[in-house]
C-alpha cells in the first residue's frame, strides 16, 4: 500500500490548491516593485539594461528585481512570470522571447491586479499597456547609410553583409538604404556592390567578410546590421591586415567595437542600453500610478531623460539611435 | 497490492529506502517553501506550480515504463512539438475541436510506431534511433511551420489551456495527467503488461525465453509514449496559446531526469512510478521556491544537477549500508 500512499502524498499539492477571489488594478501611490523579466538570465545587454532601472529607482524609490530563464523561450519566460505574480509585485515589465505565446500568462497577471508594460522586444499589445522601444527600426537604416558615407568621404565601393535572406527587418533595411541611394544626391559617388548573408553565424561573417575584401579589390566599406556580424567582421579584417581598408560599420553593442572605433577602422549605431532601463523604470512606475494607460499623446517625465510621449499603440521611443564614434564611444557601457 | 515481480529480491529494502527518502525530502521543500518562502504556498502560485508541469508530467509517464523496460525515447520532446504544429494546422484549417483530438492522439501513436518498428523490427537500439528522430520529426515541424507559429485558436482551446476548473483553482491544464496518472500506475504496477515491463528491463534474455511477447510489449511502449507525447503537444499548444516548432526543446531531457531522481534504474528492471511522481513534485517544487526567490535559470538548473548527482551517491551509499548492517546482522537477511 506505500504505493498508494506515496501517489496521495505526491497530489497533496494539487488538493491545496483553493478558491481565490481575482484581485482588481489599483493604481499605486507611491513607486511599487517593479519585476523585471528579460529574454535571458545572463545576457550583459540585460544585466546593463537592469542597471539602469537600479539608477532610476535610486532617483525615485520603489524598487527592481530581477530574474529570468537560462534559455530564451517563451514557455520558461512564462514560469517566471507566475513566479512575479506570485510576489506580488506592483508591475512586470517584459522583453518579450514571443509576442503571442506569453500573453495569456500576462492577462493572469492582469487578472491579478499586476500591471504589465514591455520593453525591448514588445509582446501582444493587449497584453501590456505601453512598449518601451529602444529605436525606431526604420531611423536605423539612413543612419548605417550615414555612417559609411562618413568613414569612406561618401566615394567609393561598400558591400553590405547582413544576417539571413530571410531576416525581415534586415531586408526592409536594405531597400530603404538601396532608395537612398537612387534617389539622394549625396550618396550618388557611393557603389553598393554585393549584399552577402553572415547566417548568424560568427565564423560565416568572418569567411564572408574577408571574401568580399578579397572579391573587390577596390571596396571600401562594408555594413554590417546585424549584432553578431560586426564584431565578427571586425576581427577577421583585422587578422587579416584588411581592417584600415576596409571601413566597418553597423548594428552591434559599442562595446564589442570600440577597440575598433577608437583607431578610427569602424563606426557603429547603438543606443544606450542604460537609458533604456532607466526609461523603462520610470515608465513602469507611471503606469502602476496610473499617470500613463497607454493612449496616444499621454505625456510622462522621466527624470534626466525629460519628457516623453506616448505614441500609436502604447510605444514610447527611447530616442534615435547614436552613431558611435570615438567622440562618445565612452558613454555606451554596453 | 499486488506484489511486482522483483519485490522478494534484495533491491526491495534499497528502492523503499530511496522512495522513503525521496518522500522525507519533498515534503521537508514544501513545508520549507510553505513555511519561510513568502507567497510560495499562495493559491495561484500552486496553481501555476501545477500547471507549469503539465506537460512534463505527461511525459513521465510512459517514460518511466520505458526506462525500466531497458529503453529510452529522447524524441518525446520532439512528437510534443510536432504534434503541436499538426494540432495547430488542423485547428487553423477549421476542422472542429473534437475531431481534432483524436486525430492528433493517433498521429503521435503514428511516430511512436515508426521509433518501435526501427527498434523492435529491426533490432537497433532506441538510443541511436530516437536519437535520429528527434532531430527528425522536429526537423519535419521546421518544414512546416518554418520558424512561425500559430497563434489563433478556438476559444475551447485556449480556455483549456489558460482556465480552472470553475470553483478551485485546479488548471485544466494538469487534468489530462490527473487521469492518465492512475492509470500508469495501475497498468505498470498491477496488471501483468506491467510485470512483463519489468521482467524484460530486468533481464531481457530471460524473459525471451520464458515465453514472453518481448516484442510486442516494447512496441506497445513505443506507440503508447508517442500516443501521451502528443496529448501533451495539444496540452502545451493550449497552454501557451501557440503552436511552433520548437516547442518544449530540450524537455526530454529534464522528463529523464526527473525518471533517474525518481528512482527509476538506468540500468532498468527497477523502480516505481511513485518515486517519479515524488520526485517530479520535488523538482517543481525547488524551481519554483528558487524562481520567486529570484534566482535565474541558469543557477535553477545546476541545482537540478546537484540533486541528480547527490541522489546518485546517497543511494550507492545506502546499498553499501544496508549491506554493511546485514553483514553484522543488525539487519535480517533476505530471503532471496
Amino acid at each position: 500500500m506505500t504505493n498508494l500512499k506515496h501517489m496521495l502524498m505526491s497530489t497533496v499539492v494539487l488538493s491545496m490548491i483553493a478558491v481565490l477571489p481575482v484581485a482588481a488594478q489599483e493604481c499605486a501611490t507611491a513607486p511599487v516593485v517593479v519585476g523585471l523579466l528579460p529574454k535571458l538570465d545572463t545576457d550583459p545587454y540585460f544585466q546593463v539594461h537592469k542597471g539602469g532601472a537600479e539608477d532610476a529607482a535610486k532617483e525615485m524609490g520603489g524598487s527592481v528585481i530581477q530574474a529570468a530563464p537560462s534559455a530564451a523561450t517563451a514557455e520558461a519566460q512564462i514560469e517566471f512570470i507566475n513566479n512575479l505574480i506570485a510576489q506580488k509585485v506592483g508591475i512586470i515589465a517584459i522583453a518579450g522571447n514571443d509576442a503571442n505565446a506569453v500573453a495569456p500568462a500576462l492577462k493572469r497577471a492582469v487578472q491579478e491586479g499586476i500591471r504589465v508594460i514591455s520593453y525591448d522586444s514588445d509582446v501582444a499589445a493587449d497584453a501590456r499597456q505601453v512598449y518601451v522601444n529602444q529605436v525606431k527600426g526604420e531611423s536605423l537604416a539612413e543612419m548605417m547609410l550615414v555612417s559609411m558615407a562618413d568613414l569612406i568621404g561618401a566615394e567609393g565601393e561598400f558591400a553590405i553583409l547582413s544576417s539571413t535572406p530571410t531576416a525581415t527587418n534586415q531586408n526592409a533595411w536594405i531597400d530603404i538604404m538601396k532608395g537612398m541611394l537612387a534617389n539622394d544626391a549625396k550618396y550618388a559617388k557611393m557603389k553598393l556592390v554585393q549584399v552577402a548573408y553572415g547566417e548568424e553565424s560568427e565564423q560565416v561573417n568572418q569567411q564572408q567578410a574577408l571574401a568580399l575584401a578579397q572579391a573587390f579589390p577596390n571596396l571600401k566599406g562594408i555594413i554590417v546590421p546585424a549584432g553578431i556580424g560586426l564584431p565578427a567582421a571586425a576581427r577577421a579584417l583585422e587578422e587579416a591586415g584588411l581592417i584600415d581598408r576596409v571601413k566597418l560599420t553597423g548594428l552591434a553593442p559599442a562595446t564589442f567595437m570600440k577597440k575598433y572605433i577608437d583607431a578610427g577602422q569602424a563606426q557603429d549605431i547603438w543606443w544606450n542600453v542604460t537609458d533604456l532601463g532607466y526609461l523603462t523604470y520610470y515608465a513602469a512606475q507611471a503606469t502602476a500610478m496610473c499617470k500613463i494607460t497607454g493612449a496616444e499623446g499621454e505625456k510622462f517625465t522621466a527624470g534626466r531623460l525629460g519628457e516623453y510621449t506616448i505614441g500609436k499603440a502604447g510605444e514610447v521611443v527611447l530616442g534615435p539611435a547614436k552613431i558611435v564614434t570615438p567622440a562618445n564611444v565612452a558613454e555606451f557601457k554596453f | 497490492m499486488s506484489v511486482v515481480v522483483q519485490s522478494k529480491t534484495k533491491s526491495v529494502l534499497f528502492e523503499d529506502t530511496w522512495a522513503l527518502l525521496l518522500g522525507v525530502l519533498t515534503l521537508a521543500v514544501l513545508a520549507y517553501g510553505a513555511i519561510l518562502v513568502p507567497n510560495f504556498a499562495s493559491a495561484f502560485n500552486l496553481s501555476q506550480l501545477a500547471a507549469g508541469m503539465a506537460e512534463k508530467a505527461l511525459l513521465i509517464l510512459p517514460m518511466v515504463l520505458l526506462i525500466i523496460a531497458r529503453e529510452i525515447d529522447l524524441s518525446a520532446a520532439s512528437i510534443l512539438a510536432l504534434s503541436s504544429v499538426i494540432f495547430g494546422l488542423l485547428l487553423q484549417s477549421g476542422v472542429p475541436v473534437l475531431v481534432t483530438l483524436p486525430l492528433v492522439v493517433l498521429f503521435g501513436a503514428a511516430l511512436g510506431a515508426v521509433n518501435g518498428a526501427l527498434i523492435v523490427n529491426l533490432g537497433l537500439p532506441s538510443l541511436v534511433v530516437t536519437l535520429g528522430t528527434m532531430a527528425l520529426y522536429r526537423g519535419i515541424g521546421f518544414i512546416i511551420l518554418g520558424t512561425g507559429s500559430i497563434n489563433v485558436f478556438p476559444a475551447a482551446v485556449t480556455d483549456f489551456g489558460i482556465g480552472s476548473v470553475p470553483g478551485t483553482r485546479i488548471p485544466y491544464v494538469i487534468l489530462p495527467f490527473l487521469i492518465l496518472a492512475p492509470l500508469f500506475a495501475i497498468w505498470l504496477q498491477m496488471k501483468p503488461f506491467g510485470r512483463r515491463v519489468y521482467a524484460i528491463g530486468g533481464n531481457p534474455a530471460a524473459a525471451l525465453y520464458s515465453g514472453l511477447a518481448v516484442a510486442r510489449t516494447r512496441f506497445t511502449l513505443f506507440v503508447v509514449t508517442g500516443a501521451v507525447c502528443a496529448i501533451a503537444g495539444m496540452v502545451f499548444t493550449a497552454r501557451l496559446a501557440n503552436a511552433r516548432a520548437n516547442n518544449a526543446t530540450g524537455m526530454e531531457l529534464d522528463v529523464i531526469t526527473i525518471v533517474l531522481l525518481g528512482g527509476i534504474s538506468v540500468w532498468g528492471g527497477k523502480g516505481r512510478l511513485t518515486g517519479v511522481l515524488l520526485a517530479l513534485v520535488l523538482v517543481a517544487a525547488i524551481r519554483n521556491i528558487l524562481g520567486i526567490s529570484q534566482i535565474g535559470g541558469d543557477t535553477q538548473g545546476m541545482v537540478i544537477g546537484l540533486l541528480l548527482i547527490g541522489s546518485l551517491l546517497i543511494s550507492n551509499s545506502t546499498g553499501f549500508l544496508v549491506a554493511w548492517l546485514r553483514n553484522i546482522g543488525a539487519l535480517p537477511k533476505t530471503n532471496g
